[in-house]
């Protein structure tokens, strides 16, 4: 297959330029009935070119929010966000984005999800099933091009939606919890897949989880954040050889970093359920 | 006690017990028209109705009101469920809009609709105009409740993916709101069939000189009740096939989905 | 959120009516709309006083009730049997539940010439128009309660080896309940509409005939007032219905 190939030497050329995400001093408020929040307070960071980093935190630490506002997806923020050196302000072309949620279109089939980022960018219909095909592939569902997502189970749909956001080539992939509805073996095999695709394709790649496990099994780097508000605890570099797959969490190099993690999410995890509880003690009071 | 949908209840038997009971039903009503227990033709014998069915589908008289009652429940269909949609898309595009208005809709909806009908001569005469904006203010309610209901249910993970991938307004409506409100839309129009052609139907009863209700309302000053019974089953039959047809559009192959 | 906010919907939604009140008044007095055709709002204000004091509004107001609740407790004593029955015989339930959804369809009040034959220009008439019309909701939400009971609340019953009798009383219907009053509100607005509109067609009885009566003596502001005075009543039944059906149901 000559596609497959000519698909990843684009990639690779056009992400010397953008395949660089710089956040900057984010900070974000959101306004509620009891009064102004801060999800986010100066959070900044790197993700390089071609790299793989997870954001950990328990929930509540804001890292949905930053997965928007770095898509573009929410406004009204304060920082900035830039892509290959530049400011952005909204969605930008070289990013895609995968969601936590069950996000493919249950009126199309398997085929017609994938293809609807090429249907967007105007590429005509044969072409665009040759890409998609391509993208069905890749993550394994060859076959299943006509079924529809109501016929698929919970994994597979993630992976129509993972393929559906690879097939709009983006440099730069978000993906926010996309094996949180999954159980831990599919995690663990998507993961595998996640990674190889990647890999090849030299993506530079932010994860959002709150899966310690995924994201040492997966990253270059990994992102600590505190609990409310949002801000960078720690960034820990994970020194596992490459190429991985899922059997490395039997290793003890990789039981290190997960304690390691751990040690430092313990904390924050801990100061969100404190607060939890008081939120729910308060609320029953009322 | 076994719960839940039948299961195992074979295809067959239940084909059998169905012809069991029209079998039993038919028998009942030929015996009770046999016996003179009700006053006279309120309950025609099976081949006095049968015979009337056949006379009115022979009538070419038939055919013509049947057109002008289908004509009329198409136009007030088409009048009061694009007006309806329009509304409801604005009220479930507009918090606004649809915190204002919407309780007006949702309370004025399921009144009677025939008791606008004096109004409705007084604005556009007796001919069918008057009957075709009944139908129309009695479609209008459902169509533009469902839509604005379906508007505000649309799952917001779809509209965020159509933004990320950079889709231009006219291609979020067409491509992500308008399939997403497929259902509540079709279940919109097909409650919308339903009270139209009541209204108008009910409408021609009260005053008209064509129609499918005028049919009925003939029938009914002659006293010829084996007619009244024909045109009934006619009705009946074409009602629950319109129905039908419509539902037939209601959903993409994702009835399992949720 | 403030209570300017929180009023500005109330506020926008009621002013707009004031606004398009006072805007045909004005259309009409400036002659823009026959008068004839559409009475002067402030008139058919002022008819609403006439109508109650002289035509026995409230007696009709009673009478039509009335009918509306006779028909109520029928389509709940018989949609319910009927229903209970279809579940527990589940060979009559798959012959039939298609031609009970396939009935709900069908114009049903258009029978009324046929009702009016039987029973007569009366109340059976209206009486008994309203029930069958309103009758296949309950059913078919009867049926839809008790199927719907979760399996897993079932199973608890089974764990405790419930008799039948007991899986019914305890289980099964405080499960379906929620969804039956549904179909019983629905059957009670279905019957109340019909009932009015057969009124109405019929020139018998209360609230409908009084419309009817208003608009062949070319009363326009009266007319328009009786229609006023039933939607209003539609409302309230609605709202009523739908507040017994909330305290009813477990939170």
């Amino acid at each position: 297959m000559s596609a497959p190939t000519a698909i990843s030497a684009d990639v690779r050329t056009s992400a010397q330029q953008v395949g660089f995400v710089g956040v900057e001093n984010i900070v974000k408020r959101f306004v509620t009935p009891e009064g102004t929040v801060c999800a986010v307070d100066d959070v900044s960071f790197d993700v390089r070119h071609g790299e793989f980093l997870s954001i950990i935190g328990p929930s509540g630490c804001g890292k949905s929010t930053l997965f928007n506002i770095i898509g573009g997806l929410l406004g009204d923020y304060e920082g900035r966000v830039t892509v290959g050196g530049e400011t952005i302000r909204g969605t930008h072309a070289a990013i895609g984005m995968v969601f936590q949620e069950e996000s493919t279109f249950p009126w199309r089939n398997v085929l017609e999800n994938v293809a609807f980022p090429l249907e967007i960018s105007g590429l005509p219909k044969a072409e665009r099933h040759e890409r998609a095909r391509h993208f069905i592939g890749l993550v394994g569902l060859d076959g299943f091009e006509r079924r529809h997502p109501a016929e698929l189970s919970g994994g597979m749909r993630q992976r129509v939606a993972i393929a559906r956001t690879l097939a709009a080539a983006p440099q730069i992939l978000l993906m926010d919890e996309p094996f949180a509805a999954l159980d831990e073996q599919t995690r663990l095999l998507l993961g595998d897949k996640v990674l190889q695709i990647q890999q090849s394709l030299k993506q530079t790649t932010l994860l959002i989880t709150h899966n310690i496990t995924e994201a040492v099994q997966l990253s270059d780097r990994i992102l600590v954040m505190t609990y409310r508000p949002g801000r960078v605890k720690r960034i820990v570099d994970i020194e596992l050889p490459r190429p991985r797959t899922s059997e490395i969490v039997s290793s003890t190099a990789f039981g290190h970093h997960v304690a390691e993690i751990w040690n430092d999410l313990r904390e924050e995890a801990s100061r969100g359920m404190r607060d939890e509880e008081a939120h729910a003690r308060h609320r029953g009071a009322l | 006690m076994t719960i839940g949908p039948v299961v195992g209840a074979g295809f067959g038997r239940v084909t059998v017990v169905r012809v069991a009971i029209i079998l039993v039903l038919l028998a009942a009503w030929e015996a009770l028209a046999r016996s003179g227990l009700l006053f006279r033709d309120v309950v025609p014998t099976l081949s006095a109705i049968a015979r009337a069915f056949v006379t009115l589908l022979l009538q070419p008289d038939f055919y013509t009101n049947l057109g002008w009652t289908v004509g009329e429940i198409a136009l007030a269909l088409l009048v009061g469920g694009v007006s309806g949609l329009l509304v409801g898309l604005l009220l479930g595009g507009s918090r606004l809009l649809g915190r204002a208005f919407e309780p007006y809709l949702y309370y004025l909806g399921p009144t009677p609709k025939i008791i606008f009908f004096p109004v409705m001569i007084m604005w556009f005469g007796v001919g069918p105009t008057s009957k075709v904006a009944l139908g129309a203010l009695s479609c209008f309610f459902p169509i533009a409740l469902s839509t604005a209901a379906g508007m505000r249910q649309i799952d917001a993970v779809l509209i965020r993916v159509g933004r990320s991938f950079r889709a231009t307004t006219s291609e979020m409506v067409t491509k992500i709101y308008l399939p997403a409100m497929r259902e509540p839309i079709v279940n919109g129009v097909r409650l919308g069939l339903g009270v139209a052609m009541i209204a108008t139907l009910l409408a021609e009863t009260k005053l008209s000189n064509r129609g499918f209700g005028y049919l009925i309302i003939q029938a009914y000053s002659t006293f010829d009740m084996p007619r009244m019974y024909a045109v009934l089953i006619a009705l009946f039959a074409l009602a629950i096939a319109a129905n039908a047809l419509i539902g037939r559009f209601s959903a993409y192959r994702a009835s399992r989905f949720r | 959120m403030s209570v300017a906010t929180r009023m500005a919907p109330a506020t926008l939604g009621l002013g707009t009516l004031v606004v398009v009140g006072a805007a045909l008044e004005a259309l009409i007095r400036g002659g823009a709309i026959n008068r004839y055709i559409v009475p002067l709002p402030s008139q058919v204000l002022l008819a609403f006083e006439r109508i109650v004091v002289e035509e026995n509004v409230v007696h009709r107001f009673l009478l039509t009730t009335a009918e509306t609740l006779v028909a109520g407790a029928l389509i709940t004593i018989v949609g319910v049997a009927l229903g209970l029955l279809l579940n527990r015989v589940h060979l009559l339930r798959a012959a039939c539940e298609t031609w009970v959804a396939a009935f709900a369809s069908a114009p049903i009040v258009l029978m009324y010439p046929l009702f009016l034959v039987i029973f007569g220009r009366s109340a059976v008439t209206i009486v008994m128009m309203g029930f069958v019309a309103a009758l296949p909701p309950v059913i078919l939400k009867t049926l839809e309660g008790l199927a719907a009971t979760r399996s897993v609340l079932v199973n608890v019953g089974r764990s405790f080896n419930l008799t039948p009798a007991q899986m019914f009383w305890k289980i099964m219907l405080p499960a379906a309940l929620p969804t039956m009053f549904v179909g019983l509100r629905l059957g009670l607005i279905f019957a109340m509409i019909n009932i009015v509109g057969v009124e109405f067609l019929i020139n018998f009885g209360g609230l409908g005939q009084l419309i009817n009566e208003l608009a062949e003596r070319y009363d326009l502001p009266g007319t328009y007032a009786a229609i006023g005075f039933v939607v209003l009543v539609s409302v309230l039944f609605f709202y009523v219905t739908e507040r017994i059906e909330r305290w009813l149901r477990p939170a």
